[in-house]
């Protein structure tokens, strides 16, 4: 959802904000499938513009939070794939079915990450559904 | 903050929800998962049999392989496992040995044998080798130290080294403990039902680890399977004391010519 934000940001803010998510498509392509790659990825960069203006602030808080519910789902399955390959579950149709759902929200937020990066450094503000308000609770101006 | 909690329960409906309704198809019909994977058995099994044969030589004389089969059946029929999914081979070598291959090949060597004092030891070691097969310790091994895609390209004609390393470390190392302590209770088990007496198993083991048999030049079976006295006393522990109705399975007469034969080939 692209809403209006307190003020219109600047080039600079924009640029800055737009690679927040970057770094989480970047580190996604490199760190497959370690589903906590994207995630210090993103810290790293989240800590590094913690002293940024509120638009870079708030949108290194919203790539931080959304990356760090999808380590849930995917560390789980991570898990469960390893203990298929060097243990001794076995392949099955709830392995198939989270694995499916996993890949799913994984695509969704995927797409929207590249959305909203385009945006952003089109110095839009797009506050996506739960992680904006979430974001707004943590990040003040 | 009411609309955050309210959002995130829907997330995380949204998530189970979708994988409850996931989880309703059969995918493993659908992608023929477990087609694919007999298959691969079936060729790796094969294979690695293939490749064994050609370096010992197989015993096919009915004087050895009747009475074996016997007791296998004997097994096999009590315990409501399939005689067909298991090919038994017994093959000249003296090494005191017995393992399985993918596919349900079961590989007895004559020096197990002929070292076996009396049937019922023996099928203890082939009740714990049909275990590893039946609760698909082979796969589950071979996946392990190899990996799926490796077993993959040899079925289809790959990796000739690879092959030979698989086989060597099917018929000389060990499972890890936990598949080893299965086997060995689920061969206690079919013993069991079969009205054979578990015991001896523990006294073959017991005897082996003590070092009675160490005199004896190849040793395989024990040195591939450690703690020869501990899975004795577990052994002993899990065998139901109270049944007394066991019942050899071959005439003393038939044991004696067994092993003779064997002696002399």
């Amino acid at each position: 959802m692209t809403t209006q934000f307190e003020y219109v940001p600047g080039e600079h803010e924009a640029e800055k904000a737009s690679n927040s998510y970057l770094m989480s498509l970047i580190a996604v392509i490199a760190g497959l499938p370690l589903p906590i790659i994207n995630l210090i990825a993103t810290l790293i960069f989240y800590l590094g513009n913690r002293n940024g203006t509120y638009f870079v602030r708030w949108h290194c808080t919203q790539a931080l939070l959304s990356q760090f519910s999808l380590l849930f789902m995917n560390s789980f399955g991570f898990w469960w794939t390893v203990s298929i390959v060097f243990g001794d579950e076995t392949v099955s149709n709830p392995y198939i079915a989270y694995m499916m759902t996993v890949f799913l929200f994984n695509v969704v937020e995927f797409i929207a990450t590249i959305y909203t990066a385009i945006a952003t450094r089109k110095g839009q503000h797009v506050s996506w559904w739960l992680y904006g308000d979430l974001t707004n609770l943590i990040c003040k101006p | 903050m009411n609309r955050i909690i309210i959002q995130a329960v829907a997330i995380i409906a949204i998530f189970f929800g979708l994988y409850w309704g996931l989880s309703q198809i059969d995918w493993m019909t659908l992608f023929e998962v477990k087609k694919m994977t007999d298959t691969t058995e079936e060729k790796l099994g094969d294979l690695f049999w293939e490749l064994y044969s050609k370096e010992n030589t197989e015993i096919n004389g009915r004087n050895a392989k009747a009475p074996l089969d016997s007791l296998l059946e004997k097994i096999c029929k009590a315990n409501y496992i399939d005689r067909k999914s298991i090919q038994l081979h017994i093959v000249k070598n003296d090494q005191i040995n017995a393992f399985a291959l993918p596919n349900g090949h079961l590989v007895v060597n004559s020096a197990l044998i002929i070292d076996s004092e009396n049937e019922s030891e023996l099928c203890g070691v082939l009740g714990h080798e049909v275990a590893h097969i039946q609760l698909s310790h082979v796969m589950k091994k071979l996946v392990k130290e190899i990996g799926l895609s490796v077993l993959i390209s040899m079925t289809a004609g790959g990796g000739g080294e690879t092959v030979k390393e698989a086989v060597k470390m099917l018929s000389s190392s060990a499972y890890d403990r936990t598949l080893e302590k299965e086997a060995d209770l689920k061969s206690v088990e079919y013993l069991t039902a079969a009205n054979i007496n578990p015991e001896p198993f523990a006294d073959f083991l017991y005897r082996m680890g003590d070092g009675e048999a160490s005199s004896i030049k190849y040793l395989s079976w024990m040195s591939t399977h450690p703690d020869s006295k501990e899975r004795a006393a577990y052994i002993v522990e899990s065998i139901d004391k109270e049944k007394k109705d066991y019942k050899p399975v071959l005439a003393k007469s038939t044991w004696e010519k067994l092993k003779k034969y064997l002696e002399e080939e």
